[in-house]
């Protein structure tokens, strides 16, 4: 049985390791939810969960899977919350806020014109696949074993691999100009 | 194999997940099959478009503020070793026989390093992300140095003052974790390569003489110990090119 002292160790450690995925939970956030507010409470919230159930993440399994999984069950139960109650605001309001790809390391501007064409078009793409596919898609982006995404998705691994596969049928679709 | 198994298993030829087996099987099939080797054309480009132009959004800087104010966590991690009663000394020598094969030292050095290398390609995103330009828009290692020196509470020693092949773009100073690291900015073709620098007391990194090289998020990155300070190298480019840039580091 682990002692007050070994939960806040543990709850003071898994903090600090947390913080270095802020950047990739916020990615993965703004592509769930298509919008910055919505991405910043989400990852907000998912500190908040991660924080108080701490103590049940067990060492050795891998923590960015784990934090996955508490923000995609965050955005789900908000999305349940705010689908019972049109008050809060439904997603169907959310526009997508692209924001400008870099520019001052490309010298070519016609170049770099076209870069940010096709990083809005990909980024387009994969806000009109549901919310399901488009985790799938992010989740394998990001390098978790199918198992982990498994363990994401509460799913059994075979069906992540088909999934992920008509997923990324779509994605290709969507995406016809580009792909053969 | 037949075409729905070959189309299944694609990805997981792309992801390096099948076995010497399976993939000949799947090279077989796709060398008779057309339609499925059209298809294994096109899952590749789609992976080089995500990797390669899905845009990253980083966390703002607000939110990352009040993220660390909810968790004022400690940098290291729980030292089991020192809240373990006595007899578990046997368990901790066999752990430590275990750590001595390469394959377990690698995996727990790739591990501890986990939110490092993290950190170190957030950082190389906000490079890339930035809106104007780097602080010190210079490729003159004089005038950058000077600058960096300046704003750190270390000295930053950078031993490579750009070429033609890697030339030096700038440097800028950002966060890395709770402390200020130096950056210095490298070009490669159309590629852009971060340089950070910092203090690595309390922090896992690799101890020097030995680097740890490994890739997160579609990005190769590099990182080692010199001259007393923490080096991490980050970049699009793929890890022969990087590897090239860190021999002139000495990284």
């Amino acid at each position: 049985m682990a002692s007050r002292g070994d939960e806040e160790d543990s709850t003071r450690w898994l903090g600090q390791a947390v913080l270095a995925y802020a950047d990739t939970l916020y990615n993965f956030a703004r592509y769930l939810s298509g919008n910055r507010m919505d991405a910043e409470d989400l990852v907000q919230e998912t500190y908040a969960r991660a924080l108080r159930a701490a103590h049940q993440f067990e060492p050795g399994t891998n923590l960015k899977a784990w934090l996955f999984r508490i923000l995609r069950n965050t955005w789900i139960s908000v999305a349940r919350r705010r689908r019972s109650d049109p008050t809060i605001g439904g997603f169907d309001t959310v526009t997508s806020d692209v924001e400008p790809e870099p520019t001052w390391f490309c010298d070519d501007v016609e170049l770099d014109r076209l870069r940010k064409r096709v990083a809005a078009d990909i980024e387009q793409a994969l806000l009109a696949l549901s919310d399901e596919a488009r985790t799938i898609v992010l989740l394998d982006l990001e390098g978790l074993t199918e198992t982990d995404v498994a363990a994401v998705l509460g799913c059994p691994v075979g069906t992540v691999k088909s999934r992920l596969s008509r997923a990324r049928q779509a994605l290709r679709r969507q995406l016809k100009d580009y792909t053969p | 194999m037949d075409c729905r198994a070959a189309r299944l298993a694609l990805l997981d030829e792309q992801r390096g997940r099948l076995d010497g087996a399976a993939s000949a099987a799947l090279a077989t099939h796709l060398h008779e099959c057309g339609g499925c080797a059209r298809d294994d054309a096109a899952e590749r480009l789609l992976t080089e478009l995500l990797e390669r132009q899905l845009p990253q959004h980083a966390a703002p800087l607000a939110l990352k503020r009040r993220l660390a104010a909810q968790w004022p966590a400690r940098l290291d991690a729980p030292s089991r070793a020192r809240r373990w009663p006595g007899w578990r000394g046997a368990l901790a020598a066999a752990a430590l026989v275990l750590a001595i094969l390469g394959v377990w030292a690698s995996l727990f050095r790739a591990d501890r390093a986990g939110p490092l290398v993290a950190e170190a390609v957030n950082d190389h995103l906000r490079i890339l992300a930035r809106a104007e330009r780097l602080d010190v828009p210079s490729g003159d290692m004089h005038t950058v140095r000077p600058w960096l020196t300046g704003r750190l509470d270390f000295a930053p020693v950078v031993p490579f003052a750009g070429d033609a092949d890697f030339p030096l773009r700038g440097g800028a100073v950002e966060y890395f974790l709770d402390r200020r690291a130096a950056v210095a900015v490298y070009g490669r073709r159309l590629h852009v390569v971060t340089l950070l620098v910092t203090r690595p007391d309390g922090l896992p990194w690799p101890d020097a003489g030995r680097p740890l090289t490994t890739r997160f998020r579609g990005f190769n990155v590099r990182l080692w110990r010199a001259h007393g300070l923490a080096y991490a190298l980050v970049s699009d480019l793929d890890a022969a090119e990087l590897g090239q840039l860190a021999a002139r580091l000495g990284g």
